[in-house]
């Protein structure tokens, strides 16, 4: 290659790179293309050949748009290549990409998203995804509609969704219309009703509400806030905000299962709907015991979203207080804590538990209790190595010129500044809990047998496995997808509060 | 020859955790040598010295400026004067020693400070004391003789540390045992058992002993390696845990070699194209290895390569190695994931550095760099990454046991915690413990070989 050709081919890539919608679209149509085929796949797999439904409309429709998107994603790369911007059609055809979010293709939809604008502020990124959130949950909820019967407070349920999606629509011109501060300061009672609006679950909203006050709050001065910083970096990583836009999902369907999923087809056996194969009713079929794997799948996410979440948060708290003692204050106490977690640290966490559900049984709270103590020394560890770090710091000398009592020091001013580790690891911990909880209960260790659990729901599915493969397959790509989701978001994190580390 | 035992005695002594093996190894020595230290406390002339230079500070006007800056301190932070006449006495007294500390060492600067170390020492510099201790303190001359090595000494410390951790789990996990409110007896009798029977039964396996001497049983049992008698079958628990073990470790050490021999050299590959279509596919697939769960990928692969394909046979046979390829994979692929994902960013990091720049600027080829100079550092956290998860793969060793239906520790534990049949679960875990620390310890020791900060660092003990 002659030196004018690599010199070419680095202009080319620097150009590409300055344009982060291509990474979206580029997603868009691949991601579509599998899903289609995948339906596609799915029409031919029956037992009577080719069924032309509603299966192949939609299978056609996701194909559909992975031609749009290719189509769009070419154009772009050669206008940007020869060296001018995105085309303006190519821009407007984004609003197609939108609507397709309809049909349930979120892919797509965010390359719409993120297309159809040139300059995407922060708060036109967050709202997006927060109107593909809740739709998404919507368009699933509406499953439902297959069933025998719904839900009692089904229409409540369906009615708030829907209403939280138009909120979102309806704020989304209005906050990208606001440009003084003048403006600005109206959207005030908005940001409290997105922020309402996360009850549902949609952190997205949360999120956007408060990145709104904040602004609000420190309007005029250019001073940056920190973690508004570091929602905008995680931005820059597509993967990162799928994994978080994910664990939304999954967080809503979770709240807002109790209301629009009957619990009835979760629990109460059903002669006659034995290891149904999966239809629009039961989507993924039915069990040895005639239960909708479907509900039973959603109220799972339920349970592990909240196993996680607690045998996070308490060694979290715990390990960290203990991680932070040792390493700031003497070390005889460092030596006594350390050593007395080494000895926790020795033990395998499936053998503690082990160890605690053959003292005291198999349950859901010696589980959390269980996972959480094997957890502690991890981020005692941590967070004793933060501490240290920071207690050298010139901050913490000052502070204790001024007088501050030694655990007011450690308390205001060295643990917050600690947290950065802890939190990357938090994130990723989840997902090892979730895979923990499945683990453990698939082993008769964990969650009682009849809750609707991913482990136990897999457990029962497992003898199938030569005649209905279905059953095991379905729970476990759950599994996946929510461990990789944190996972992904962990490595989003950790790029995003440490530059340094990528 | 005289000068290196005094040396090796007051380093030995000096290091806490050799103390008291220096003392326990010396015991006939020290005994004496003790007598002749309290012998010589009186009249020592460090103490008295230090006495008088005491007695020479004007302690008033001392006073005055310890109170002075106190309260210029307290004033300064608005804080009440409450408590003021204490604090100034804690800093006078402290204040006093320190002054005439200094005084002392400038008034007599070959003075040494009146201590147990000392007296030994000033002993062992007569002939007699010398023969002493050579004779009836051979034990300690040899001990402190060995700790004078760094590496021994290193090597000894973490060696406590592995019997401390012994001990601790054994603790523990007697303890959780212990204090279940579930009784073995009725499990294994049947609901029906009479009172008599489940007396019988508590005194026949030493139920009806308090607490502690159950405990010192348990540890008796642990170290002995004679943990009694398991509750169901009443089978040696020994034995039971001899015919399992290896299998597990088996298992275990099969999945480590192949998850390192496939994710050392695909972690670098990734690391030296970064951000190319090869790296994102290899990190993508580890990130899938890390989020799959273990029992579901073992079910699929029975699924598929032993139902549909008919490759491996279905049910585990020990010493076919057919049988051991899909657990190995199974249990191998969290390893190989993390390991891949280490190796890429430790070998971004390195290749980053200011000595890789040098080395390639001074003509190396690229090969030569990365073998020589980029490979050895990016080992460290590699090494790390596989002690850390050599715990978490015993953990899935047990859950792929049981997919697999292999007969190995875990599947006994998880099998024999319904009774729960106390002698086992707690040999079974305090056992695979002690093989979890032995393997770290390891990992240390190898850090010392690699890693030469952390041997500049050990050595600096």
């Amino acid at each position: 290659m002659t030196r004018q050709a690599i010199l070419q081919k680095k202009t080319k890539t620097r150009r590409l790179k300055r344009y982060p919608e291509l990474t979206a679209i580029g997603i868009g149509w691949g991601a579509s293309a599998c899903i289609g085929l995948l339906v596609l796949g799915g029409c031919f797999a029956g037992e009577n050949g080719f069924v032309f439904g509603g299966m192949f409309v939609i299978a056609l429709l996701y194909l559909g748009m992975a031609v749009l998107c290719l189509a769009v994603y070419q154009a772009a790369r050669h206008s940007i290549a020869a060296g001018g911007g995105i085309p303006i059609f190519c821009r407007r055809l984004g609003w197609l990409m939108v609507a397709s979010a309809l049909c349930g293709n979120v892919f797509a939809a965010i390359a719409g998203f993120s297309i159809v604008k040139e300059k995407r502020s922060l708060e036109y990124n967050l709202c997006s995804y927060a109107i593909l959130g809740n739709l998404l949950v919507l368009l699933i909820t509406l499953l439902n509609l297959f069933k025998e019967y719904v839900a009692r407070f089904f229409m409540v349920g369906i009615g708030l969704l829907l209403a939280s999606v138009v909120l979102y629509v309806v704020a989304l011109p209005l906050i990208e219309r606001a440009q003084t501060p003048e403006q600005y300061r109206k959207l005030k009672p908005l940001a409290i009703i997105l922020i309402a609006s996360a009850l549902l679950g949609n952190l997205f909203a949360a999120i956007l509400g408060l990145v709104i006050l904040m602004r609000i709050k420190n309007e005029g001065s250019a001073r940056s806030i920190e973690w508004v910083d570091i929602v905008r970096r995680i931005y820059r990583n597509y993967m990162a905000v799928m994994g978080f836009f994910i664990i939304t999902i999954l967080i809503v369907l979770a709240i807002t299962c109790g209301m629009t999923f009957d619990y009835e087809y979760a629990i109460s056996i059903d002669y006659d709907n034995l290891l149904h194969p999966p239809s629009l009713a039961y989507p993924f079929g039915t069990d040895n015991t005639g239960l909708c794997v479907f509900t039973r799948i959603v109220y799972g996410a339920q349970i592990s979203l909240a196993i996680g979440l607690v045998s996070t948060a308490v060694p979290i708290v715990v390990g960290g207080l203990l991680g932070a003692m040792a390493g700031y204050y003497s070390e005889r106490l460092d030596n006594g804590i350390m050593r007395i977690l080494d000895v926790v640290y020795a033990i395998p966490s499936t053998l503690l538990t082990i160890a605690i559900v053959a003292a005291f049984g198999a349950n859901t709270v010696n589980l959390i209790l269980a996972l959480s103590i094997s957890n502690i020394p991890i981020y005692a560890r941590t967070m004793r190595a933060q501490v240290m770090t920071v207690s050298n710091s010139e901050f913490v000398e000052a502070a204790r010129s001024c007088g501050r009592h030694e655990w007011q020091i450690l308390i205001l001013h060295i643990i917050p500044n600690s947290l950065a580790q802890i939190i990357v690891r938090a994130s990723v911990s989840i997902g090892i809990a979730v895979l923990s909880t499945s683990s453990l209960s698939y082993l008769g260790l964990g969650v009682e047998p009849h809750i609707p659990e991913w482990g136990n729901i897999l457990k029962v599915g497992s003898p199938y496995l030569e005649t209905h493969p279905y059953l095991a397959i379905y729970p476990g790509l759950f599994i996946i997808v929510l461990v990789l989701a944190f996972n992904f978001l962990g490595d989003g994190l950790r790029d995003a509060l440490d530059p340094k580390l990528k | 020859m005289r000068a290196s035992i005094r040396k090796s005695f007051s380093g030995a002594y000096e290091n806490t955790s050799t103390r008291i093996f220096l003392l326990l190894f010396g015991v006939l020595f020290f005994i004496p040598a003790v007598l002749f230290h309290l012998a010589r406390r009186g009249g020592n002339e460090y103490n008295r010295r230090l006495r008088e230079m005491k007695a020479s500070i004007d302690v008033d006007a001392l006073r005055a400026e310890v109170t002075g800056n106190i309260q210029k301190k307290l004033s300064y932070f608005k804080r009440s004067e409450a408590g003021l006449d204490g604090e100034v006495t804690r800093v006078l007294q402290a204040r006093l020693d320190e002054e005439a500390k200094l005084k002392l060492a400038r008034a007599f600067p070959l003075l040494k400070p009146f201590s147990f170390t000392q007296s030994v020492l000033e002993l062992l510099d007569t002939t007699a004391g010398m023969l002493l201790y050579c004779t009836l303190g051979l034990p300690a001359v040899l001990f402190a003789a060995l700790m004078t090595n760094a590496f021994v000494r290193y090597t000894f410390g973490r060696l406590l540390l592995v019997v401390f951790v012994v001990f601790g789990v054994t603790f523990l996990v007697f303890t959780i045992l212990h204090f279940s409110p579930m009784d073995p007896a009725y499990n294994i009798l049947g609901q029906l058992a009479t009172a008599e029977q489940v007396e019988q039964f508590h005194k026949a396996y030493g139920l009806d002993q308090p607490y502690i001497v159950q405990l010192v049983e348990s540890f008796k049992g642990i170290v002995t390696l004679n943990p009694g008698k398991s509750f169901l079958g009443s089978e040696d628990v020994i034995t039971m845990i001899v015919n399992r073990l290896p299998i597990t470790m088996e298992l275990t050490f099969a999945s480590l070699l192949l998850a390192v021999a496939i994710a050392v050299p695909t972690g670098m590959l990734s690391a030296l194209k970064p951000y190319s279509i090869l790296d994102y596919v290899v990190m993508l697939l580890a990130l899938i290895g890390l989020s799959m769960p273990s029992f579901w990928m073992g079910l699929i692969l029975i699924y598929n390569c032993s139902i549909k394909l008919g490759w491996f046979p279905v049910s585990f046979i020990q010493g076919d190695w057919r049988s051991y390829v899909m657990p190995v994979i199974v249990l191998g692929t969290g390893m190989m994931a993390s390991v891949a994902r280490t190796t890429r960013s430790s070998m971004l990091e390195v290749l980053g550095q200011d000595y890789i720049v040098t080395a390639k600027a001074k003509g190396l080829s690229r090969r030569k760099v990365i073998m020589r100079h980029a490979l050895g550092n990016a080992m460290i956290p590699i090494v790390t990454i596989i002690g850390i998860q050599f715990g978490s793969m015993m953990s899935g060793a047990t859950v792929v046991e049981k997919v697999f239906n292999i007969n190995g520790l875990g599947n006994l534990l998880v099998d024999r915690q319904f009774v729960p049949d106390i002698p086992v679960v707690l040999a079974g875990v305090v056992y695979v413990a002690i093989a979890v620390s032995l393997v770290n310890l390891l990992v240390d020791l190898l850090y010392a070989f690699l890693d030469p900060r952390i041997k500049a660092k050990i050595k600096g003990y």
